[in-house]
């Protein structure tokens, strides 16, 4: 199941939720190499990255610099993608804005992910009140249509990139939790792991030997799609204005910005949009390929 | 088995939704164009924002005051020239002993449900915005009045703590409008919702979020306005008023986005008529706090943001570079060369002053609350990043903003921020004396801290002068000073753009935001 | 079953309670003073204090929380700090219009996505199986503002000045005739829309796999009725579960398409308070949507519980 806007978390966490057969990375590679889905998706992500690494150099203009007298001008040789409501160049804003998404679907990602997957494992290894206090938790958070809980949560801390990572990143983390508690149940019950325990080998040493490397799979998949939610949620918490201040090249934020000229220089909002979109197909292309590569009796 | 449970389940979420979709159907059908209120006459205004609730004594903001203000009248008018004239009140006269003043009231005037207009209404809404029980954000506008006496019918003596010159003006604020005694009566919750003045106009509904529609008072002591029907329809969006009023189903649309407003204009339908606005858009420097308590610093920043390039090209002019600490239709006002951009004596000020390339500081200001506030902000730090100073923006929700601007020495945190101010009364004191005056430090608003025992005598002497050509000098004198000192980055003062079909006439639009229908015609 | 239902509606009850305390508390973490804003900028600070003792403000958080559930149970969600109305009012003026944006984009996703999902699926590794599949990609991975700018500039700008008309074909926003509904709809929809159509072609490629459509096909039915009277009525049923789910998430996402669109439902209300610090205001609209949002997950888990019986025991 692929991310959807509307909702900040892929909810149907559980499709992927299925633990991998531990296929070896090799067959894993080939499989995917057989998708063109999953290799456009690669091809858009890498695109992204090395952007985002490279904007520095990539970009024509100084991003920040301001021209009042060329403000909005459509796209042309001189600016390709045109110029913003400041006279600054968009292309080079988009570059920008790409290291800044990609900061932002990493850091979210992995608040999810570091808190998230430790809970469920406990959650799910301990299991008893534990459980329980733990998955209540997760409830009350899912509770919320995601959206919801991270424009409260931004509004509550104060507007701000970093407070938007952080909201982005605390919602996803019940859709982690519940992820790693499924797979560590079905994991605990398999009988090397009940052989070990009868042997005597301490939680720790189970838990992050056994449990612990056969999680890995589904948490990749499912952390490649959260990042393109990520990358859409940010920037609709900047769309809504509660996100970076106006000079940040943030996506979501340019695209509030140019919002005012939608019908006298609408290539202000087209290009922005643009960008977050091919970004958020790429990964989820990606994460789609990877989970039939790794799971092929999923494959569709 | 799987089939028959198919369809319960595909029976039920219909269900579900068929009762999600009926319910709401009732309201959806009342549109925001109220069809079959429609009378021979109607006028339609789109308008940004929805009124806060009816009660005139305690709304804050330009939108509700523009609907208001066809159904109460004030004692005093100001009109858009900036002279005052008498509308419910005949006149203001000091009175013999001192401090006093007697106000002669119109008589034959009722309100909309026929009861009399008349000394002890006066008393009665006075008193109800003095009384802090009731929560009026303008009580300060009559703060000096200690006592209202009713002398007969029509003669109300007001017994005030000093000379006041500005107190007709103050009186000529929408928010002292008077409002039935048979209305205040009934509390608080009845005036939110209910609106019963003696105005040209009377409330006919309220759609929460939609709109407004108002129908002619037919009682109404002056000549009836021409137009049966006005309605304030709410269109939030700057685009989609546009659009409406291109498209001919609304008359009027506010605030016409500066960008937009030569391509409505080309229209042959609509024209954009462009006023003067009173509220002026400044950037506050804390004069206390490094490196604005230098004189050069501040004037190094006035130097080196080019208002005139945000005004022209930003704007598209659609605003009026600043030359005074407010806007020319207030009384006054007098000129000063602007800072035009000079970055070499920019330069040179901020190294004079030892403020050195790539110095940091942080910009405050609100989003949403001023035209294009954010943008603005965002214009000067790409302009100051030219003489090498970074600036780091904080934008702050405005409920958020106010306190923070005006939190006490000790806790001020402001190094510069952005405010807009707006002198409804037309009159310097109210433009001036809150700003820079030390008594106003925060959490008054003179939020630079400023401070200058000059500027303070010449404030209080021109607060108490009746005479208006001596006022004149000691605020021109004031100014001088203010302008050389520099508490301030002068900006600007917004211009109002309205959209208005051709066929309306008539139409006025204030100085002071409100939208006046009262005689307007439609052809 | 009746056990189920009733386990799963008692478990909403702590729920939303830590949902209310959650909502309750993270609003006051806010500098912000909506005391502020219904006294108006001007006011002096003795008015402000004034203001807040009246709103309850002045009391300790604990005492607050302990008052507004109170009240809650009373059916009483407070009154507005910017238009003195009461909560209840507020919302209740806007539900509607919220239910009814949400209800079509529903529809409209079904209409277009199940159509889409099973010619996909009959047509499977096809190139109009490829092209359904990336269009139903785009759909989940365009931002729904944007799109619904998208649809602004392309309706009142791109597609009149092609037909040389110098009018919007549709109003670009606001509410109040079915020309107002149709761009909130469509941008509302696409998400839902694309998801249905991979849960459609996902689950007509299994039943159409199964043997009890092989010996339909053996028995020699028509292939039209062995698609749609014997595939689809069986993969709909996960399909309608989904659909379920998605009513839930097209409330959260109706935040972003109202304030698009200036379509005034709970959506709008919710950002516009949050912008006033209107406290009573977002805790009564995030509480509506999250009441909405946990009835609709238990209702949707209930039916499915009943469809498989399976599920009732995990």
């Amino acid at each position: 199941m692929t991310a959807s806007s509307g909702s900040i978390v892929t909810r149907q966490g559980g499709d992927v939720a299925l633990r991998a057969p531990r296929s070896n990375l090799s067959m894993t590679l080939r499989r995917l190499a057989r998708s063109p889905g999953a290799i456009l998706g690669a091809t858009l992500v890498a695109m992204f990255i090395l952007i985002g690494i490279f904007a520095p150099v990539l970009a024509p203009y100084d991003f920040e610099a301001a021209d009042f007298v060329k403000v909005r001008q459509p796209p042309s040789a001189e600016h390709w993608l045109g110029t913003d409501e400041l006279g600054r160049d968009l292309l080079s804003r988009l570059l920008y804005g790409a290291r800044l998404s990609l900061v932002v679907g990493l850091i979210s990602v992995g608040i999810g992910v570091l808190i998230g997957a430790p809970l469920g494992l406990i959650s799910g290894y301990a299991g008893g009140r534990v459980d329980q206090v733990i998955m209540r938790l997760m409830d009350i958070l899912l509770a919320f249509p995601s959206i919801l809980l991270a424009i409260l949560m931004v509004a509550a801390f104060g507007p701000s990139l970093t407070n938007a990572m952080i909201a982005i990143g605390v919602v996803s983390i019940p859709v982690y939790a519940r992820l790693m508690r499924g797979s560590t149940l079905s994991i605990k019950e398999e009988l090397y792991i009940e052989a070990s325990r009868s042997v005597g080998t301490p939680s720790h040493h189970i838990l992050t030997r056994h449990v612990l490397p056969n999680t890995i799979a589904p948490i990749v998949v499912q952390s490649t799609l959260q990042i393109a939610v990520a990358i859409q949620a940010s920037a609709a918490l900047g769309f809504l204005g509660l996100g970076a201040p106006p000079d940040v090249p943030e996506w979501g934020n340019m695209l509030q910005k140019g919002r005012t000229y939608i019908l006298s220089a609408p290539h202000i909002v087209v290009f922005p949009g643009l960008a977050i979109m091919l970004v958020v197909l790429g990964f989820n292309l990606m994460g789609d390929g990877l989970r039939d590569a790794l799971d092929p009796r999923m494959a569709r | 088995m799987r089939t028959t449970r198919f369809w319960i389940v595909l029976l039920t979420l219909m269900g579900l939704a068929l009762s999600a979709c009926v319910a709401p159907m009732p309201a959806a059908e009342a549109p925001g164009a109220p069809a079959p209120a429609v009378g021979p006459k109607t006028l339609t205004i789109a308008s940004g924002t929805d009124i806060e609730n009816m009660n005139v004594h305690r709304v804050t903001s330009s939108p509700s005051f523009s609907v208001l203000e066809h159904i109460y009248e004030t004692l005093f008018y100001m009109n858009p020239e900036g002279e005052l004239e008498p509308l419910l009140a005949e006149s203001l006269e000091p009175g013999e002993e001192e401090h006093t003043f007697i106000l002669k009231l119109r008589q034959g005037v009722n309100f909309s449900d026929g009861t009399p207009f008349n000394a002890e209404a006066v008393k009665m809404n006075l008193e109800y915005v003095l009384n802090p029980d009731n929560g009026s954000a303008f009580a300060f506008l009559i703060s000096r009045i200690r006592e209202i006496e009713v002398v007969d019918d029509y003669t109300v003596k007001l017994i005030l703590d000093s000379d006041f010159a500005p107190l007709a003006a103050h009186l000529s604020h929408g928010a002292l409008a008077m409002v039935a005694p048979s209305a205040l009566e009934q509390g608080n919750d009845f005036l939110a919702n209910n609106a019963i003045g003696t105005g040209p106009y009377m409330l006919e509904r309220w759609d929460r979020a939609e709109s407004v529609t108002l129908v002619r008072n037919p009682n109404y002591w002056r000549e009836p306005p021409a137009i049966d029907r006005l309605v304030f329809k709410v269109v939030q969006e700057d685009g989609a008023r546009l659009v409406e009023v291109e498209a001919g189903t609304v008359d009027i649309a506010v605030r016409v986005p500066p960008a937009e407003a030569a391509r409505v204009d080309a229209n042959p339908n609509v024209d954009v008529i462009t006023t003067p606005g009173l509220r002026t858009i400044y950037i506050f420097f804390n004069v206390t706090r490094e490196p604005f308590d230098d004189v050069r610093v501040r004037q190094a920043i006035n130097y080196a943001v080019d208002v005139e390039a945000i005004v022209n090209q930003l704007f598209n002019g659609a605003a009026r570079v600043s030359d005074a600490p407010f806007a020319p239709p207030i009384f006054g006002y007098k000129p000063n060369p602007p800072y035009a951009r000079d970055l070499e004596k920019a330069r040179a000020l901020l190294a004079e002053a030892g403020v050195p390339e790539g110095t940091s500081l942080v910009l405050y200001h609100p989003t949403g609350r001023y035209v294009q506030d954010a943008l603005v902000a965002d214009a000067v730090r790409a302009q100051l990043r030219e003489v090498g100073l970074e600036v780091e923006l904080r934008t702050l929700e405005w409920p958020q903003y106010v306190p923070f601007v005006r939190a006490p020495a000790g806790e001020n945190q402001v190094q510069f921020a952005m405010l807009g101010w707006s002198t409804p009364t037309m009159d310097a004191d109210y433009a001036l004396y809150a700003l820079f005056h030390s008594s106003e430090h925060p959490p008054g608003f003179n939020g630079a801290f400023y401070s200058n025992p000059e500027v303070d005598r010449l404030l209080d002497e021109a607060r108490t002068t009746v005479d208006p050509e001596v006022r004149r000098e000691l605020y021109a004198q004031a100014i001088d000073i203010i302008w050389e000192e520099a508490p301030w980055l002068f900006l600007y003062s917004e211009v109002q753009l309205t959209a208005i079909r051709t066929n309306v006439e008539g139409f006025i639009v204030h100085p002071n935001e409100r939208l006046i229908a009262t005689y307007a015609d439609k052809k | 079953m009746t056990q189920y239902i009733l386990r799963r509606f008692l478990w909403a009850i702590p729920v939303l309670l830590g949902a209310s305390f959650l909502v309750f508390w993270s609003i006051r973490w806010v500098p912000g003073d909506p005391a502020i804003a219904i006294a108006g900028e001007l006011a002096t600070p003795e008015l402000v204090e004034k203001v807040r003792a009246e709103l309850g403000l002045d009391q300790p958080l604990p005492i607050q929380y302990g008052i507004y559930l109170g009240r809650m149970l009373r059916g009483d969600m407070g009154t507005s700090v910017r238009s003195g109305l009461p909560v209840f009012e507020e919302i209740r003026i806007r539900l509607p219009r919220t239910l009814q944006l949400t209800f079509f984009s529903l529809l409209f996703a079904a209409a277009i996505g199940i159509p889409i999902g099973v010619l996909s699926a009959t047509r499977a590794n096809t190139w109009i199986d490829a092209l359904s599949m990336i269009f139903a990609l785009l759909g989940v991975s365009m931002p729904i503002f944007w799109l619904g700018l998208m649809l602004i500039v392309f309706f009142a700008l791109t597609l009149p000045s092609w037909l040389g008309l110098n009018q919007p074909i549709l109003p670009p926003t606001g509410a109040g005739t079915w020309q107002h509904l149709v761009m909130p709809t469509i941008a509302l929809a696409a998400n839902s829309m694309a998801i249905q159509a991979r849960m459609t072609r996902a689950s007509m490629l299994e039943v159409l796999r199964s043997d009890y459509i092989r010996t339909a096909r053996a028995k020699g039915v028509p292939e039209f009725s062995v698609v749609y009277n014997h595939g689809l009525r069986n993969a709909l049923i996960p399909i309608v579960t989904v659909i379920g789910l998605q009513f839930g998430t097209l409330l959260g996402g109706a935040v972003l398409t109202e304030t698009v669109f200036a379509w005034p439902g709970i959506g709008r209300l919710l950002v516009d308070s949050i912008g006033y610090r209107d406290y009573p205001v977002i805790q009564g609209t995030v509480l509506v949507i999250t009441v909405g949002f946990v009835l609709v997950n238990i209702l949707v888990d209930v039916l499915y519980a009943y469809l498989d019986p399976r599920i009732r025991y995990t």
